[in-house]
């Protein structure tokens, strides 16, 4: 009995080598399942233009012919800090829109609080298709179609932003705001000065989560962005077409169109997988 | 933005920040009042601008005709669109499909889940983080490079399944594959995410539990049965439900890169139409959100219809 946890994992069964034979099996597999397309899209882009359609496992000789081409067919680089932009300031302006709305939540009751509250939960409900239409003619009246800002801007109020930090400004000791008013701090002070820094973690972990949403996200810039491919995600979709993809520079812009958000994963590996089961969606 | 923590109009809400009273006068009543709603105003008004107002919109046009063009004339109809939807002959064939695709889901989002939460705890320690990374890295992938990649795979002369198989399939452009593709695809998408979710859920559960029923004389597999899933139900409920309510969501993209990718530049209408028809078509029980006027359903149903019918 080292730690309870290990105590139930014991209850559970399984100290039998035979079971966790099985055990490792099972989750091999399924762990080769998941990572092959991954591997196999970078094992391409990897080859020679020639050997593209080899089936070695190891891709050699290494070749960049393919991300060469890429480049020069599309303007990657331009699409590729457009997509950071969006992400950030879209990631940015959510935080600080859902902080805003979560404290109000958290350190005041008062009359429609909660007919507000239902409001954001209430967006869950609501399909994207169901609004696109009308705020599409919206941004057209705007004049923002064809602008980064038009992808941005209706992204920016994230219910789920609003509900998970409420959540965790509940659990928030409402003595340390009390202090902060007999300090004579002002509500917005006490905000940036006591609850800002002890919700550090959770917004980080939500902004790291939002921005690899609104990285990754496809169906709203498509529209928004009709005539242009000023995001990767759109770039990619150019080199897809039914009569014969050129596979070498396609998996390439691919394999970039992923690299910045593995690399946020693998150095901050704890807070995205938190922020991901503390969303609970999506 | 001065507002203080002052006394709540409502005093009953535990551990609301109160303070004393002060005057009475208009001006403090409203400085007392105002700030939580100065606070949730920036929130507030984008919902309404940008998801309430849209869904009332939605719904308005959903009675006329009009094709979105300012000049052209909007023809109040009634309820014809929804008759018309209702009687379009693929309706009830996108239903289904929409059905079998969550029905499809679920062992991704369910099933292998529990399978790998309880097998985890078996393995332990770091290869148990390691399998749960890599089970979780395709989560990171972006949809349509995920598309563009398992076109790659399923390619019907070069890709990597048919040289294995030995076939020459089209998997994603016949029909009784192209459903299953997608499923898997989209499987291969978010069970990680499913897998967080009920390891999260397995080690919330008190381990007491599992020590009292190994004292009453539980096996392994007793206490599984018995114990753990009934403990982890809830977070199953909530898997279930999100399944139900995103399915048709997490296949669109995919969807429609797989079956249009081909397409250069897509007219604005096209899109649209395509989005509200298949959303008509694939939200079970609520075939009126999309408030696509019959004319729009009309001219461009071709497309729409075709995304939806594969499989």
């Amino acid at each position: 009995m080292t730690t309870e946890r290990s105590a139930h994992d014991a209850l559970i069964g399984a100290r039998s080598p035979a079971q966790r034979v099985l055990g490792h099996l099972v989750l091999g597999l399924l762990s080769l399942f998941c990572v092959f397309p991954i591997y196999w899209l970078y094992a391409t882009s990897l080859r020679a233009p020639e050997d593209v359609y080899q089936l070695s496992v190891l891709p050699w000789p290494l070749s960049t012919a393919n991300y060469a081409d890429a480049l020069s067919k599309i303007d990657l680089a331009g699409m590729l800090l457009n997509t950071g932009i969006v992400a950030v300031l879209s990631a940015l302006g959510q935080l600080l829109i859902a902080l805003l709305a979560a404290y109000a939540f958290a350190a005041w009751s008062f009359p429609f609080q909660r007919l507000l509250y239902l409001m954001f939960v209430g967006t869950w409900l609501v399909p994207f298709q169901a609004t696109m239409l009308p705020n599409y003619v919206l941004l057209a009246r705007l004049g923002l179609l064809e602008t980064l800002a038009g992808v941005i801007i209706p992204t920016m109020c994230s219910a789920l932003g609003v509900l998970l930090l409420r959540e965790h400004l509940k659990g928030f000791p409402k003595e340390l705001l009390d202090a902060a008013r007999m300090d004579g701090r002002s509500s917005w002070g006490s905000l940036w000065t006591v609850v800002v820094p002890a919700l550090r973690p959770v917004l980080a972990a939500l902004g790291i989560l939002l921005a690899i949403t609104a990285w990754n996200e496809y169906f709203w810039p498509a529209m928004v962005l009709q005539r242009s491919n000023a995001v990767v995600q759109l770039g990619l979709r150019s080199f897809l077409g039914t009569e014969g993809n050129d596979w070498g520079p396609l998996m390439a812009t691919a394999g970039l169109t992923c690299l910045p958000v593995f690399a946020l994963y693998l150095v901050l590996q704890r807070h995205i997988v938190n922020a991901f089961v503390r969303s609970g969606l999506k | 933005m001065t507002g203080t923590f002052v006394e709540v109009p409502v005093p009953s809400v535990a551990g609301a920040v109160t303070a004393p009273a002060t005057r009475r006068s208009g001006w403090s009543t409203l400085r007392r009042i105002a700030p939580p709603y100065l606070y949730l105003a920036p929130a507030v008004v984008l919902l309404v601008v940008w998801t309430y107002q849209p869904l009332a919109q939605t719904f308005y046009l959903s009675f006329h005709s009009w094709n979105l063009v300012p000049t052209s004339p909007m023809r109040e109809v009634g309820f014809a669109n929804y008759v018309r939807l209702l009687t379009t002959s693929e309706l009830g064939g996108s239903v289904l499909r929409t059905l079998a695709v969550i029905g499809g889901m679920l062992p991704f989002t369910v099933l292998i889940p529990v399978i790998v939460g309880l097998l985890t705890r078996r393995v332990r320690g770091r290869a148990a983080a390691v399998y749960r990374g890599l089970v979780f890295a395709p989560m990171l992938v972006a949809p349509v490079a995920g598309a563009a990649v398992w076109q790659w795979l399923l390619d019907p002369t070069a890709g990597v399944v048919n040289r294995l198989l030995g076939t020459e399939l089209n998997w994603i452009n016949t029909t009784g594959t192209a459903q299953l593709v997608i499923i898997v695809i989209t499987g291969w998408h978010v069970v990680g995410f499913a897998v967080l979710v009920v390891s999260a859920g397995l080690t919330g559960i008190n381990p007491d539990y599992a020590a009292a029923a190994e004292v009453d004389g539980a096996s392994g597999g007793q206490i599984t049965r018995w114990v753990t899933l009934p403990l982890l139900s809830p977070t199953l409920a909530f898997l279930v439900l999100m399944t139900v309510l995103l399915s048709a969501q997490w296949t669109f993209p995919l969807i429609d890169t797989l079956t249009q990718g081909a397409r250069l530049v897509p007219p604005p209408t096209s899109t649209t139409c395509c989005g509200s028809t298949g959303s008509a078509a694939t939200t079970p029980g609520s075939p009126r959100r999309p408030g696509s006027s019959s004319s729009w359903v009309s001219s461009c149903s071709p497309r729409c219809w075709r995304v939806w019918r594969i499989g």
